[in-house]
């Protein structure tokens, strides 16, 4: 980095440290488990279901109310709201009244004194159940006679595309390829457990609990519980990961009904690592049946995709995962002819939501291993397959919307010239045993919720009377590094060096609504706000700091602690003196900013929208594996994930979100699976859920392409989703190469690697 | 000696004072840490020795505190990720290298791996990248892909030889 980058003026685009770095290392953060006991006076626990599916009876909390230390116990009849929470639609009952859905569906709240008497308290309380039959899989809920989940039966709704003549296109088709993949039920395994507190003065409902929208949050926990939204503060503490696992409501409710309970009182509930992981929502798995087809050149000319996707219990944010996944349905290649059909199917599985790729990632495994088949059916190249058909600017993707910019050869290129630049010491010999793969992937990904759904980010930034400036955002930080994102624009429109910058975030009461931090658009949305307001704060400083300094507003530069005329730097006024004479002029020193860009809704009938989505983002990888063929162990040796993120605001932490996805994807490639018995979890703990371990992940080599988005923020847009999404077709197209066996069900366990080997005559026992 | 028979007094220092305290006998030392001394810098994320976030060092020797009674660290010597910095609030060349490298993004797991990597720097400081790999190998991060930490910690290793 140059000395001129050093500058206060040239945050944007340096890796600097974070914000909340130092608390982080030194252990003085305090995230939800660690505001108590020190803070709670009464502790809550949560009664849920024995079934996975059963109409409720009776509920006796006799002998739970008789346990020492047990302060009350509540259900359905205790709340005054409506009782029901859900992101789109609102079908899940905060505790349930007749019926139970699924294994993790609450049906009491016990409080005590200590965690222990909650407990005890929780175990005794004792509900009749007349048990259902239980919807376990996507075939038996779309059975003839298959028992009702919700009323109006188990197919919660359906998402088409239509674009040419498909029918025509594969009749006509030189090659056609078929094939239908399974993706796996995932659990996001944030490590920082579900935990939190509430506390009602009779004034204000005040909750400290993690999520990942605050103020979307205060408005679902204000409906359930039938108070007034302004009776409702939220507050997000410090956050150890989401991953979209924090997108639908978990504690939330809980503490604010048992803070209504027991007035001024702090009452804290926390999950072990068990209840986190049967109470929260899922990744999707999806059974897509996906058909392709080329001409003799290799130029594709149809799709054909249905999908099915296990929607578990409830609704969540099912819909608009179906969405996402039928506008990614065929990626970032250009077809003329798609047909594509996505049904949402209950079951008594766990609900399934939100978690990084929000079905784009699903449909990614599904069009990369396509085009790997049709390669090899077309006896092409895979690059070359590749290259002929990425959209490039100018082109549609297949919702119709035409891309000005599209930089999925440029990623693509960026990862095979780092692999051929910069080989890396390979064994030339390998044992007998072991076989060597490399594979590659190209995504895309539409950055924001789309589709006409509304979507801002709203930010102000103060001028503090010392002189220093603060930054209010209702965007949540957990761990992706929005408080330096937003600072670091701030600081940089402000010509601040990041030590005089501050930012308040995600607290009802004193920021604005920013949207939620999902979609991969709390760069582009908030970043816009954040620099707007910013802008709009330093108009105000260079106006009054002009009657001070006797010169023109736009003779000023704002640098640091002072206002100079930028030709006569001696000529100069601190800003804690603007700040004073500002407010004697009547002004407040403070920048607004409002993000709001519109998209358009797509067809229902077509899926075609002219503008679904706010802008595209690009990313293609390249990952290596061994696969021992004896023992169907598969080991990624290297993995290289280029992306196009408009412009890196901190390159660091752009890095950070690359690696951490490929990780993310490396697990869900290979080990990660949430297994169901007739709806029950049956690996709920770190023990039998695998997680990638640093020996699982091969040093990552990150790259960042920059090609300065016109909408965002100094060119920015975005980079949380892609590099999972990018990661698990890598690992499988590379897992094919080194076998020739292809991979269409995941997790890749050993096991499953190994009987897919003997299947094909390519494993060690038919050798 | 406690009268309670469920109860019993522990004895031991952590990062460097001297703490007596009665505690109940089956209280973990992560309990003890972060509910008895309100040390919260240690954290519980799995709670059965799968992920490595509640690591702190008993003589010296990474062990999952959500494991291991308090009553095992009678007479003991713990050191916590408080204990790092020195009393000035000078911070440790491995917190250092963390910030550096970005290797904490959410900060959940970081506690539990400077400790290990602590105990790995004290006990191998000629160590290379494969035995690194080992020793930190009990700790599970979600976000960072472990990129950074294993940059953070090469380059605490190195300075530490030099």
């Amino acid at each position: 980095m140059t000395g001129d980058t050093q500058q206060a003026d040239f945050l944007v685009g340096r890796s600097c440290r974070r914000v909340d770095g130092v608390e982080k290392v030194t252990g003085d953060i305090r995230y939800g488990a660690d505001l108590f006991p020190a803070q709670a006076d009464l502790h809550a626990r949560v009664v849920r279901s024995e079934h996975a599916h059963a109409d409720i009876v009776g509920i006796d909390a006799s002998e739970a109310l008789n346990v020492k230390g047990v302060c009350g116990v509540y259900t359905h009849a205790d709340i005054r709201g409506t009782n029901l929470h859900g992101l789109i639609r609102r079908d899940h009952r905060v505790l349930c009244d007749s019926r139970v859905r699924y294994r993790g569906d609450a049906i009491a709240l016990v409080v005590g004194e200590s965690e222990e008497a909650a407990e005890r308290g929780r175990d005794l309380v004792h509900v009749k159940y007349s048990p259902l039959d239980v919807i376990a899989t996507m075939d038996e809920a779309m059975a003839d006679g298959a028992v009702e989940i919700h009323p109006g039966g188990n197919v919660m709704g359906d998402k088409r595309i239509r674009k040419g003549d498909v029918e025509k296109a594969l009749a006509e088709a030189h090659v056609v390829v078929s094939d239908t993949f399974n993706t796996q039920t995932v659990d996001h395994a944030f490590l920082d457990l579900e935990a939190g507190t509430g506390h009602w003065d009779g004034q204000t409902l005040t909750l400290r609990a993690a999520g990942q929208w605050v103020h979307e949050e205060r408005r679902l926990i204000a409906l359930a519980l039938g108070m007034p939204l302004e009776q409702v503060r939220v507050i997000q503490p410090p956050t150890g990961g989401a991953f979209g696992g924090r997108e639908d409501i978990s504690i939330q409710i809980y503490l604010g009904l048992a803070a209504l309970q027991h007035p001024g009182k702090t009452v804290g509930l926390r999950y072990s690592r068990e209840e986190s992981m049967r109470a929260r929502h899922k990744r999707h798995a999806l059974r897509i049946n996906f058909t392709l087809a080329a001409d003799k050149e290799g130029t594709l000319t149809a799709a054909r995709v249905i999908v099915h996707s296990d929607e578990g219990a409830y609704a969540s944010t099912g819909i608009a995962v179906m969405r996402k996944a039928s506008s990614h349905a065929t990626g970032p290649y250009k077809i003329p002819n798609v047909d594509v059909d996505v049904y949402g199917v209950h079951t008594n599985n766990n609900p399934t939501g939100a978690m990084r790729g929000f079905g784009a990632a699903q449909m990614a495994i599904s069009y990369e291993g396509m085009m790997d088949r049709l390669a090899d059916a077309l006896e092409m190249d895979r690059m070359e397959l590749r290259l002929r058909n990425l959209v490039r600017p100018g082109d549609q993707v297949t919702t119709g919307q035409r891309l000005n910019d599209a930089t999925a050869v440029e990623c693509l290129e960026a990862v095979l010239n780092r692999y051929r630049d910069y080989p890396q010491a390979t064994s030339e010999t390998l044992p007998p045993n072991l076989r060597r793969g490399c594979g590659v992937s190209v995504i895309c990904f539409g950055l924001g919720y789309g589709d006409g759904f509304p979507d801002a980010s709203r930010a102000r930034v103060h001028l503090e009377p010392d002189g220093t400036f603060t930054v209010y955002t209702g965007g949540v930080e957990m761990g992706q590094g929005l408080l330096n994102t937003m600072s670091q624009i701030a600081g940089h429109e402000l010509g601040q060096p990041l030590e005089r910058m501050k930012i308040i975030a995600a607290d009802t009461m004193l920021t604005d609504e920013s949207g939620s931090s999902s979609a991969t658009r709390q760069t582009y949305f908030t970043g816009n706000a954040v620099r707007t307001a910013a802008s709009e704060l330093n108009e105000k400083i260079k106006d009054v700091a002009g009657e001070q300094l006797e010169v023109h507003p736009h003779e000023i530069t704002v640098r640091a602690a002072w206002a100079v005329e930028t030709n006569k730097p001696e000529n100069r006024v601190s800003l804690s003196d603007v700040y004073d004479h500002g407010l004697k002029r009547g002004y407040d020193m403070i920048g607004r900013g409002i993000f709001k860009p519109r998209t358009i809704p797509e067809i229902s009938d077509s899926g075609q929208s002219p503008r679904a989505f706010i802008t595209y983002l690009f990313g293609a990888h390249l990952s290596q594996v061994l696969v021992d063929i004896e023992t169907g162990e598969i080991r990624v040796e290297r993995h290289i994930a280029a992306h196009d993120v408009g412009k890196a605001v901190n390159p660091q932490s752009v890095e950070g979100q690359i690696c951490g996805g490929v990780a993310q994807g490396i697990g869900m490639a290979l080990m990660e699976e949430v297994v169901y018995d007739k709806g029950r979890i049956t690996n709920p703990s770190f023990t039998d859920y695998i997680i990638p371990t640093i020996k699982d992940v091969p040093t990552i080599e990150p790259i960042i392409v920059e090609r300065d988005d016109p909408g965002g923020p100094f060119g920015a847009h975005g980079v949380g989703e892609p590099p999972l999404i990018g990661a698990v077709p890598a690992v499988l197209s590379a897992i094919y190469d080194a076998t020739g066996v292809p991979v269409d069900r995941l997790p890749v366990t050993p096991e499953r690697m190994w009987r897919l080997l003997n299947e094909a005559g390519a494993g060690s026992i038919r050798e | 000696m406690s009268a309670d028979a469920n109860k019993m007094l522990i004895k031991c220092k952590v990062n460097g004072q001297s703490v007596s305290c009665e505690i109940p006998v089956e209280c973990t030392l992560l309990t003890f840490l972060r509910e008895y001394l309100s040390l919260t810098g240690t954290k519980g994320a799995c709670l059965e020795g799968e992920c490595g976030s509640c690591t702190v060092l008993v003589n010296g020797k990474q062990v999952n505190s959500c494991l291991m009674l308090a009553g095992q660290v009678q007479g003991c010597e713990v050191l916590t990720v408080e204990g790092l910095a020195d009393s000035d609030g000078r911070l440790d060349v491995l917190q250092e290298r963390f910030l550096d490298a970005g290797a904490a993004q959410c900060g959940y797991c970081t506690p539990g791996l400077l400790m290990s990597a602590r105990a790995f720097l004290k006990d191998n400081p000629k160590a290379g990248r494969e035995e690194l790999l080992t020793a930190l190998e009990g700790n599970i991060c979600r976000c960072t892909g472990y990129a950074s930490i294993v940059e953070a910690v090469e380059k605490a290793l190195a300075e530490v030889r030099t």
